[in-house]
């Protein structure tokens, strides 16, 4: 029995990570005010670059970096629109989730020869800190952590926070007051986009060690719902995260027991991460409010 | 020799995108340590001359001098950071803040990444407001606080950045009473500590009691500036209202026949809770315009809101050809016979994106006439009911199938009228009918309006502009504070006594 809560508890932490991360940054990009819906397209893009990234280098942990890095280019992108031009919020974020199936479709073929899915190389892969008979704690998990805990830190003790979280609720105000509502709208644009850029990237040289067509599925919608259910902020994402994590872990571990298999068909918990995101976001809208400004451009009269 | 104002403008020119030409060459100076008023209807300039100055808005021509030495200002950061600083009428304030966050933001101390120093702030702003003798909530969400207190915020976020001159606009216009005397003692202890306010209202009394110069704008030029002391309202009165070239209007005398609309002790609230319309009480008859004159802001907009359904009425009764119709919605208002032709024409009268054929029969679209299989439209019958309209008003319009924004403000609006007056209503409520729209139009509308009451219709006109209301009316009301201050015709009053009386003070002589 112990076994088994150690290896969910476990297995829960690593399926949360992808999740947190985009959350987390999700977090930071509305409490400025911009709405990004492109971190499905990230994720998938970013585990897709990360693993040529390290299995170029020789180095996961440059893998990891490089997926940030594609992630950082994507969310320079979406600012340059939504905050420089004044563009949509939401039109960006379709394409990069439309442009991300294409690239990675044509990706994987084109960078390792294979057809569909790639394997990474378990010697490209981050080495977990700790292996157990129950399964292994990635190192990503506590640096999961550390980022959630500045984050938050940052976002409501700084001055560097109060600005972002002014931009996002009145930038006029902030404005008035000689605060540059576009650079920090963009600052917090690449740092969300960033953060996504790196859960993707664990995806495929961390946790799952692969590069497949649907590696993301739908965990960068899922972070929205989280980071709406966390009311914006941080330290609840992280909460909620580890809830996703669990059902999300949850439909692996069920898959890989035949026991339980045979008694629940996999296939009906694999879709238990969607149903739960549904319930908790159909409960909790209206209940949590959105940074005044989300999603609308701010132009000077 | 002269000392050298604290504040010169000289020349300012403010021409708008659109053409609007809102400060013709406007020249204004205010002396350090004074409380200056800037006094002027709506459309004086005030507010826009003060954007200028606070960085808000740059000027289309003009120098602004600060102590004598010339500044050029990009944004509101600039006229700070040379210690000009203005409270708007609509604050600015991030509301899920509190106080103390909402006032710092912007100088919160060293580094982005280091811990506020929300201790220090709070020693500072405490300081700050023990001078001023006032004191505000600092730890609460400034949403949750009356919009005096928010207001106090807004005056402290100014005065943190040490400013030298404190513009506001319009401060008292949200304030009860008993929080005007108080922002007045606020602004008298900054006086004494040196600082420089200007001061822009439209109301008298205040800008008697509280200002040491006046200068009064009108139609975005100087009229003069007064010491306040050898001044008397009747004077600034004169000043504000004036009187320009009047457009011929045909109004043959007319006995007014059965009241179609009353209006029984009416209250309404406006958008921030405030009562906006207090107790109201008229009626307007047959074959008679009555008008509504007075500065905006006085609880016209609620009250037309409220007569023609589209704001809840708190209290009182409206009767419609003595029949009660208090609280029923628009569609069943526009079938009784009331026609609206509404102050805002490009968010309320016309859906500008929209052809001239669909526009011309909005809220009329439902009518037999215009509906076919399925309650389908009939495109056939709307487009040859605008084509008539643009023929009977004399609307210059590309076509039928152009869309409304392709027109000018004039045509705009008289497709309204067209629009309105073809539902054959018997009280034609018209806010601002001729606001923006050119001499010709206007011209029209107001003749159109007249010929209405001639044909025994009930008008009812709502209008910032005094010498419409005062051209048209065969009775007008003066609104203050959601009140009547009185009821005129106005062959009988002077413009003195209206102005005196658009600022809240009845003449009893």
């Amino acid at each position: 029995m112990i076994d088994m809560v150690v290896s969910i508890l476990l297995g829960s932490l690593t399926a949360m990570v992808p999740i947190v991360l985009t959350s987390t940054g999700a977090v930071v990009s509305e409490r400025a005010g911009v709405v990004n819906i492109g971190y499905e397209g990230i994720l998938l893009m970013a585990a897709l670059f990360g693993a040529m990234f390290a299995e170029t280098s020789g180095n996961a942990w440059i893998g990891l970096l490089g997926g940030a890095f594609i992630g950082m280019l994507l969310g320079m992108l979406h600012g340059a629109i939504t905050v420089y031009l004044k563009g949509d919020h939401i039109i960006p974020g379709i394409g990069v989730n439309i442009l991300a199936l294409g690239v990675v479709a044509f990706g994987i073929p084109a960078i390792w020869g294979t057809a569909g899915q790639h394997q990474v190389p378990t010697n490209f892969r981050i080495q977990p800190l700790i292996n157990t008979q129950y399964g292994s704690l990635s190192p990503m998990i506590p640096i999961t952590f550390a980022i959630v805990f500045i984050t938050h830190w940052v976002l409501f003790n700084t001055p560097l926070g109060l600005r972002i979280r002014a931009v996002g609720e009145n930038p006029e105000a902030a404005d008035a007051l000689g605060v540059n509502v576009e650079r920090y709208r963009f600052l917090a644009t690449v740092y969300g986009a960033t953060l996504a850029g790196l859960g993707g990237a664990y995806l495929s040289v961390d946790w799952l060690g692969v590069v497949t067509k649907e590696i993301s599925s739908g965990r960068g919608f899922i972070a929205l719902a989280n980071m709406v259910f966390s009311g914006w902020n941080p330290v609840r994402a992280l909460i909620g995260g580890f809830i996703f994590g669990f059902f999300d872990n949850l439909s692996v571990w069920v898959r890989t027991n035949p026991a339980i298999s045979q008694i629940i068909p996999w296939q009906f918990v694999a879709i238990l991460p969607y149903i739960v995101t549904i319930i908790i976001v159909a409960g909790i809208i209206g209940k949590v409010r959105p940074p005044k400004w989300d999603g609308r451009p701010y132009k000077r009269e | 020799m002269e000392e050298v104002p604290i504040i010169d403008m000289k020349g300012i020119v403010k021409i708008y995108p659109d053409g609007t030409k809102a400060l013709k060459g406007v020249d204004f100076s205010v002396k350090q340590g004074e409380i200056h008023g800037l006094l002027g209807e709506n459309g004086a300039g005030k507010t826009t001359l003060m954007k200028i100055l606070s960085g808000m808005l740059p000027p289309t021509e003009g120098k602004i001098y600060v102590k004598g030495r010339e500044v050029q200002f990009k944004s509101p950061a600039d006229a700070l950071a040379n210690g000009i600083g203005m409270v708007h009428q609509h604050f600015t304030l991030v509301e899920v803040f509190d106080a103390l966050h909402n006032i710092i933001l912007g100088m919160e101390g060293h580094g982005h990444f280091s811990k506020i120093d929300v201790d220090n702030a709070r020693k500072k702003l405490q300081k700050l407001m023990d001078e001023l003798n006032f004191q505000v909530p600092l730890d609460v969400p400034v949403e949750n606080l009356p919009v005096g207190v928010q207001q106090r915020i807004e005056i402290l976020k100014v005065l943190y950045r040490n400013v030298d001159v404190l513009i506001l606009d319009e401060p008292t216009a949200v304030l009860t009473p008993i929080e005007v005397k108080e922002l007045f003692d606020v602004l008298r202890t900054l006086k004494e500590q040196g600082k420089t306010i200007i001061f822009i209202s439209h109301k008298l009394r205040e800008v008697m009691e509280i200002t040491d110069r006046v200068t009064v704008l009108r139609k975005g030029e100087v009229i003069g500036t007064v010491n306040t002391s050898e001044a008397t309202p009747q004077l600034l009165a004169r000043m504000m209202v004036g009187r320009d070239v009047v457009l011929r209007i045909q109004k043959p005398p007319k006995e007014p026949g059965e009241p179609i609309l009353r209006v029984e002790n009416l209250w309404v609230k406006g958008d921030r809770g405030e009562d906006a319309v207090k107790g109201l009480s008229f009626e307007v008859r047959a074959g008679e315009i009555f008008g509504i004159a007075g500065v905006e802001g006085n609880g016209q907009t609620e009250l037309i809101e409220a007569i023609t359904g589209l704001r809840k009425i708190e209290k009182g009764k409206i009767i419609l050809n003595g029949k009660d119709i208090t609280g029923r919605p628009p569609k069943e208002l526009y079938n009784l016979g009331v026609a609206h032709i509404p102050e805002d024409r490009t968010h309320m009268g016309l859906i500008l994106d929209m052809t001239v054929a669909e526009n011309a029969v909005l809220g009329l679209h439902w009518r037999e006439e215009f509906t076919g299989i399925l309650n389908s439209i009939r495109w056939s019958n709307v487009k040859e009911h605008a084509k008539k309209l643009i023929e009977k008003f004399d609307i210059v319009a590309p076509g039928v199938d152009a869309p409304v924004k392709s027109l000018s403000g004039g045509n705009q609006q008289k497709l309204i009228v067209a629009r309105e007056v073809s539902k054959n209503p018997e009280l034609i409520v018209a806010s601002q009918p001729t606001r923006g729209v050119d001499v010709a139009s206007t011209e029209y509308i107001r003749n159109y309006l007249v010929k209405l009451r001639n044909e025994n219709k009930a008008v009812l006109l709502v209008s910032a502009d005094l010498d419409e209301v005062l051209q048209l009316s065969d009775r007008m009301a003066i609104m203050y504070e959601g009140q009547f201050v009185g009821i005129v015709k106005p062959e009988e009053v002077t413009e003195e006594q209206i102005g005196l009386m658009m600022g809240g003070i009845k003449d009893e002589s």
